[in-house]
């Protein structure tokens, strides 16, 4: 890509560079624009009141009060609800659908399949109410009805007729000779296995004393938030709107605007409170057009919200895993080489969410090989799930490294220690910061690493053991471009912050009120944190790939401090000093010298509607460097 | 009909099979009480029933008349915290939130009937109510917390 012509301020400076951005490992470049302030990092050496203080969720008290409105509690005037009509086979074509049925129950009052779409919809990957059947729970028809009960009793009702084919289900059945294909031309996604190598493995099998090789299998799980999956869409002339259950507002509108051929600025995505999406909720899904598309087509509001195990068999799954690991290190424990096979289902859909970038980032090995097969199989797609392949990953090779570390006759903690990576060989780059080592040593500090073996024996009855481990994670989480907020002192000296981020229930606003009240010297009590709706409050992206903090949290520190230099300036006016001179802290000016003071209050009072506002933005990450979290879980455990 | 909801009489028409769920949240816009599971499985529905914590998803409200419904929008009074609320807050036994409802009128109902529950006992009446963020551990706390303070309130 290039760099594309400065509309800078100064000459020689590029307003908008390009940047590569990293998400969850996948890297993309991107045009971003350089803050007009860009303070400096807070350090270690930073004096920090509020930030990094233990305080109670801003929004606890609207949480325990049941106050807390969740997308499933928003309820508009003749609003109508909708439900989804599956398909009962693995594989095979829908014949006929009987609506008729559903019709005639009181309260029923449309029924949608995909010879009433105005044009093709793609929802969440996949042709929405497709006849060809390629999972049991894929999206036929929908119901749109009075209630929500009669909507279900509708979708009960609705009859369909297949013509069943033969279906695959685990990698085995979709790998063997002649088994049915699941979508294009071969169950191997991409047609091959995806191998990545660093170094010469067989090189580091010849150098290695001691070699294990072991098998691991890692199951399918479901991320069943308890909020399901959930949308009601209103449309206004041409305007729609949609409270969506979603990690991302700005996607969740994209994708609509897209599939439904609108222009983004006639959709408008809100999200308030969330009941949990664990990376389930990034994308517009069946229920977001079903409910658009009834709206539209009704003249109502419509809500559709996924049952139970609609949640548990349409709503994304971490897939199950096979990795055939093996190790070989010298004598002294040092890593010659890692080699992980891994094999992975990921349904009619997906993507290539697996374990093998886990092997290749977290120790110090100069050969590696990480071979990973992707199949379709005739079951629901996987989503990203709570770092996708990397838990899996980490089960897998953790457990190899402790089966390593009996074979070397080490502790596991040193032999983890010996293989510590000081920079990032994956990428073959610096780490920005890499704290694993202090994990190591504190975790096995505060856990009692040492006296573990004193402690084996204290197994509370005979039939009881006791066992100790230890794992430890790698995970990108530096955030990144484009992130926006805005920061403004209101007349009453309260402070709004908005950025169309979300909180899944993560501390999101707690965060980010934080990082505000700090920077701008206002009272943590005093800022209210505007989040998730595309038409009133700033982009930013997903709240996936642990980056809502690094990414929104430097733009609401910039915009708070812009809002403070501004705030300085009208309060330096009135004190008849220099801006420089002045200090603010807890809601309080004061002169250096602390000799006079002026609370904001006071100053917005004085200013009137004249408002002090800050814009900040999210800059560019250095480049070449890696942005990187890591940790250490210790584990004790008794078995019956 | 008439219920008893947070000590007010309320007059309400409910169909035959209408749930005490759907009365609550589309008949009297009393959304502090959740739907998630729907099938008597999650808690998040939790209310009290003449003091019992019962799934309002699988409960009859034809069932319930004349009876006296506590639901989470009465648990503060006068716009006070109930000490287990404030519990709630201080230990931070909420994330995302959509729990939190069910989980403290569960949580009253075992106080109600037993004021000194050790760390066992909660685990035990609290097993009904689900949490995905993973709070249980400070769901506990706060239980006992909020124990220890109506306690001292009482004497």
């Amino acid at each position: 890509m290039s760099t594309p012509a400065a509309a800078g301020k100064g000459a020689g400076v590029q307003r908008f560079v390009s940047t590569v951005v990293e998400v969850e490992g996948r890297s993309e470049t991107k045009i971003v624009e350089m803050p007009d302030f860009e303070p400096a990092p807070w350090d270690e050496s930073a004096t920090l009141t509020i930030v990094g203080q233990r305080v109670p969720r801003v929004d606890a008290r609207e949480k325990v009060t049941g106050r807390a409105r969740f997308t499933t509690d928003i309820q508009r005037p003749g609003m109508l609800h909708a439900a989804i009509v599956r398909a009962t086979i693995a594989s095979g074509r829908v014949t006929a659908i009987d609506p008729s049925g559903a019709l005639q129950l009181t309260g029923v009052l449309d029924v949608i399949s995909s010879a009433d779409l105005p044009h093709p919809i793609k929802a969440g990957g996949a042709p929405l109410f497709l006849p060809a059947v390629s999972y049991a729970g894929q999206p036929i028809a929908a119901v749109c009805a009075e209630s929500r009960e009669a909507a279900l009793a509708g979708a009960a009702a609705v009859r369909l007729t297949y013509e069943a084919a033969p279906f695959v289900l685990t990698f085995e059945q979709a790998t063997a000779p002649g088994a049915p294909v699941v979508r294009g031309t071969s169950n191997v996604r991409r047609g091959s296995p995806v191998e990545v190598t660093r170094g010469d493995a067989a090189r580091g099998l010849a150098d290695a004393h001691v070699v294990i090789t072991r098998e691991y299998r890692t199951p399918c799980v479901l991320h069943t938030p308890l909020e399901p999956h959930s949308a009601v869409a209103e449309w206004e002339d041409d305007r729609l709107t949609i409270w969506e259950s979603t990690q991302g507002i700005f996607m969740v509108r994209d994708q609509v605007a897209m599939e439904l051929r609108l222009a983004k600025s006639k959709v408008r995505v809100i999200k308030d409170y969330m009941g949990g999406g664990f990376g389930a909720k990034n994308h517009a899904g069946p229920h977001t057009f079903i409910a658009a598309l009834f709206a539209r087509r009704t003249g109502h509001p419509v809500r559709c919200v996924l049952e139970r195990d609609e949640e548990q068999t349409d709503a994304g799954n971490r897939p199950s895993t096979r990795q055939v690991v093996t190790l070989g290190a010298t004598r002294d424990g040092r890593l010659t080489v890692i080699d992980a096979t891994c094999e992975v289902p990921l349904g009619a859909g997906g993507w290539e969410g697996g374990p093998a970038a886990f092997y290749r980032e977290m120790y110090s090995c100069p050969n590696v090989r990480t071979v990973e097969t992707f199949v379709h199989v005739n079951t629901p797609a996987m989503m990203a799930f709570r770092a996708p392949g990397h838990v899996e990953g980490a089960f897998a090779l953790e457990r190899a490294m402790d089966v390593l570390a009996g074979a070397l006759g080490m502790d596991p903690l040193a032999l983890r220690l010996v293989n510590f990576s000081e920079r990032d060989e994956e990428k073959q780059r610096e780490y920005s910061s890499n704290r694993l080592r202090q994990c190591y040593d504190e975790g096995a500090a505060r856990f009692g690493w040492a006296d573990r073996e004193a402690r084996r024996q204290g197994a509370t009855a005979p039939h009881i053991r006791r066992g100790f481990g230890l794992a430890a994670q790698v995970w990108g989480a530096g955030g990144g471009p484009p992130a926006y907020a805005t920061v403004r002192l209101n007349s009453d000296a309260t402070v709004d912050v908005l950025s169309g981020t979300q909180d899944l229930g993560t501390g999101a606003r707690t965060v980010l009120a934080q990082i505000a009240a700090e920077a701008l010297g206002a009272r943590l009590a005093d800022v209210r944190v505007i989040l998730g709706d595309t038409e009133r409050t700033p982009y930013a992206g997903n709240s996936w790939g642990s980056m809502t903090t690094a990414s929104v949290g430097p733009a609401v520190r910039s915009g708070a401090m812009e809002a403070q230099q501004r705030l300085l300036q009208a309060a330096s006016q009135m004190m008849e000093c220099h801006p420089e001179d002045l200090v603010a802290h807890d809601s309080i000016i004061s002169t250096r010298d602390n000799a006079r003071q002026m609370s904001f209050a006071e100053v917005t009072t004085k200013l009137g509607n004249v408002m002090i506002m800050g814009h900040g933005s999210r800059g560019p990450n250095p480049e070449n460097v890696g942005l990187m979290s890591f940790g250490v879980q210790f584990a004790e455990v008794e078995v019956d | 009909m008439q219920l008893r909801i947070n000590g007010r009489t309320r007059e309400v028409s409910a169909e035959p099979h209408e749930s005490l769920l759907t009365t609550l949240r589309e008949r009297l816009a009393l959304t502090g009480t959740k739907l998630a599971c729907d099938r008597g499985e999650c808690g998040a529905c939790t209310v009290l029933h003449n003091g019992d914590a019962v799934y309002s998803c699988i409960t009859l409200t034809r069932a319930c008349e004349g009876d006296e419904i506590t639901t989470i929008e009465g648990m503060a009074t006068d716009g006070a915290l109930h000490p287990l609320q404030q519990a709630f807050v201080t230990a931070d036994a909420v994330q995302c939130g959509f729990c939190t409802p069910g989980q403290l009128l569960s949580a009253y109902a075992l106080l109600a009937r037993n004021a000194t529950p050790d760390a066992t006992a909660i685990s035990e009446a609290m097993s009904g109510n689900l949490c995905r963020c993973g709070t249980y551990p400070k769901i506990v706390q706060a239980i006992q917390r909020a124990a220890e303070a109506m306690r001292a309130g009482d004497a």
